[in-house]
């Protein structure tokens, strides 16, 4: 059991001017299962191999624990990792993959046959230890590369996409099987995925990262309540976030007819840095249809309509009079707004919306950062 | 009305004239015909590379006499005396010996040698990579004969050498078994180089994180890993080292060191003098039977072993 601690860590690939990762600093506590979670290229998988020594650290350090292990070769580092494609050795059997690493490690025969019939007891594999991988599904592949991780008895698991070759239903079933089974072994978990269902569903904390920077750390529901800024904003949350820029006119965000009221603390803030414009961004659920005839509304024409049977979904484009200045200034092409499930409206509809009061968030337009109200 | 009615009548029966004839180069009688000389071209293929080989096997098991007066009739008999007269009195046996030890020394350093060099120039990047792996390739194109004389004076300068000289030198297993690794080994770098580089990445760094060191690495995960390429090579080098005439004949001088193709050689010249046709048969089918059986029992592998290098 052990803390990962990036300090300052970077990576810059040879030949390339901007670092994969830029100095990145983050803490893992004991036991917890962290999501590291981005657009591709953003750095996740890099800061990931970085950890597990098959990328060089070319500043900062890398901790476990106590241990620097920054230039320390992955064996001794005590980690194990799922790749994802499951990297599993063609040519040996399930219970040799899995045993492998012990058997390199000089681990006596008993013992390895002992820890890989518990894994596989864990893992629902016992009755495939003596097959190819090739004669297995992709399902109990998968199984299998986690199988070899937990064999080790490593102080940190890494898992780099681990769902992503698995066919949308069997993801779902194993995303909960490998979050259950985390809790229940309790070894520090660094996952990496570009699917933000899966880091919000999995991690106990989520760390988003765009172009080789860290946005931002925080629990799901913090990252979803309390986005630091516009990217996270608008990656956190699906269907995404509405995001736009608002002109600040006498503490109202308006934007052609439709304006939101904004917090005295926002408009000074707006103020201070010397702005009169601010980002305004709303989720889906936050907006509600209104009558046309009150004020502030956001008049959408309906494009389509998702019916999930739980939730639905309006997507629709600006429709007032100045729906041009409204679409220029929007980030998306439309504006999605959640509606009652047994109560749509129909296709190339009207439907005037509001901004449920307190659902906004403020970001500034020269920052993007987040603008507390 | 003739001609009206002659008019609609024409066009009716130049149809079905016609559409055939529209087809004809792409799918229909034209097809056949490719289909037809492909198959003849390749029956007359086959005769002409089997027809000789048929023969020299039926005519290891007629008499002399029966030789000699049918030469393409059946034998009446089979004559195993033939095979005891080649592998005793024509000294095929010893050849055979010699040729087994060559060609497993051979073999043996030549895929433990190439997989290695080829494991490191696809996998490893080092100052040079490159200019090693054109060296090798460089390698494919001399040819044989230009290096026979400055070879056969390293050869034989080798057993002066301190200690290892004794192992070295001309008529010795050893030496030819480098000559052949030598020579095959451009081709073998060549082949297994692209091999290697086909495995993937992440098995490797499964390994590495596995607790592997460099040579755990190779010789438990990506050397079974590379297995077909591996084993169509050897048989590729099989052949290639075992029918090998012009290498041996310049380097095993000493009547009991030579190899297979060599002993025929000699059997094929004394013959015309004493005219032991048939033990000249059998001897060929003797040097025949490895190469038959290793070609029959592994055919795909050495079509993948000889294609590889010219699709890729």
């Amino acid at each position: 059991m052990a803390t990962v601690t990036y300090d300052k860590a970077s990576r810059i690939y040879p030949g390339q001017d901007n670092p994969a990762v830029d100095s990145l600093d983050l803490t893992i506590e004991d036991g917890e299962f962290l999501v590291l979670v981005g657009p591709s290229g953003c750095g996740k998988s890099t800061s990931l191999r970085m950890l597990a020594g098959l990328e060089e650290v070319d500043q900062g350090s890398i901790r476990i624990g106590e241990r620097d292990v920054t230039h320390m070769p992955p064996k001794d580092r005590d980690i194990a990792m799922v790749f994802q494609n499951y990297a599993l050795y063609p040519h040996m059997s399930v219970s040799d993959n899995m045993g492998f690493a012990l058997k390199i490690a000089g681990t006596p025969k008993d013992e390895i046959r002992r820890r890989v019939a518990d894994a596989a007891k864990l893992l629902d594999l016992e009755e495939y230890l003596d097959r190819k991988p090739k004669a297995l599904s992709g399902g109990q592949r998968q199984r299998v590369a986690m199988g070899r991780a937990i064999v080790r008895e490593p102080q940190v698991f890494l898992m780099d996409e681990p769902l992503s070759n698995l066919d949308a239903k069997l993801r779902v079933s194993t995303r909960t099987q490998i979050a259950s089974l985390q809790r229940r072994l309790g070894i520090t978990t660094v996952y990496v995925t570009h699917d933000q269902i899966e880091a919000m569903t999995m991690g106990d904390r989520v760390a988003v990262l765009k172009d080789g920077l860290l946005q931002q750390v925080d629990t799901p529901l913090g990252l979803f309540d309390k986005p630091q800024n516009v990217f996270v904003a608008g990656f956190i949350g699906s269907p995404a976030m509405n995001i736009a820029t608002f002109d600040l006119v006498d503490g109202n965000a308006t934007l052609g007819e439709s304006s939101v009221p904004v917090p005295p603390a926002v408009s000074a803030a707006v103020k201070e840095e010397g702005s009169d414009t601010v980002t305004l961004g709303f989720r889906p659920e936050a907006l509600e249809p209104v009558s046309s005839e009150s004020e502030g509304g956001i008049p959408i024409v309906v494009d389509v309509i998702e019916e999930l049977g739980a939730d639905a979904f309006v997507y629709g484009q600006p429709a007032g009079p100045t729906s041009e200045l409204q679409s220029d200034r929007m980030r998306s092409e439309t504006v999605i707004a959640r509606v009652e499930p047994r109560n749509v409206p129909a296709k190339g509809a009207k439907v005037n919306f509001r901004v449920r009061p307190g659902n906004e968030h403020f970001f500034s337009v020269k920052t993007g950062a987040r603008i507390e109200a | 009305m003739t001609a009206t009615e002659a008019g609609p009548r024409d066009p009716g029966t130049d149809e079905p004239q016609r559409k055939p004839r529209v087809r004809q180069p792409g799918v229909g009688v034209g097809g056949k015909a490719i289909g037809l000389l492909n198959g003849g071209f390749l029956l007359l293929w086959g005769l002409i590379t089997t027809l000789p080989l048929l023969w020299a096997i039926l005519s290891s098991f007629k008499t002399n006499g029966e030789f000699r007066t049918d030469p393409t009739g059946l034998p009446g008999g089979i004559a195993w005396d033939n095979f005891a007269r080649a592998w005793n009195a024509a000294n095929i046996g010893q050849y055979f010996l010699n040729s087994v030890i060559v060609v497993a020394m051979s073999l043996t350093m030549t895929m433990l040698f190439g997989a290695m060099g080829a494991y490191v120039l696809a996998r490893y990047d080092f100052p040079g990579n490159r200019i090693v792996y054109y060296v090798f390739v460089g390698g494919l194109m001399l040819p044989v004969f230009l290096a026979l004389v400055p070879m056969f004076f390293v050869v034989r300068n080798m057993g002066n050498l301190p200690i290892v000289g004794q192992f070295l030198g001309l008529n010795s297993y050893l030496s030819l078994a480098l000559v052949y690794v030598a020579f095959s080994m451009p081709f073998t770098v060549f082949f297994l180089t692209a091999f290697f580089r086909t495995l993937p990445n992440s098995v490797a760094e499964a390994g590495i994180m596995d607790g592997c060191s460099h040579f755990t690495l190779f010789f438990r995960i990506m050397l079974p890993m590379a297995k077909p390429g591996i084993i169509s090579l050897a048989l590729f080098n099989f052949l290639g080292h075992w029918n090998q005439y012009v290498l041996p004949l310049v380097i095993m001088q000493d009547g009991d060191k030579r190899v297979l193709a060599q002993g025929l050689g000699t059997l094929a010249a004394n013959t015309g003098f004493r005219a032991d046709y048939t033990a000249l048969f059998a001897g060929l089918v003797i040097a025949l039977m490895p190469v038959l059986i290793v070609y029959l029992l592994f055919q795909k592998q050495v079509q993948a072993g000889l294609t590889a290098g010219v699709l890729k």
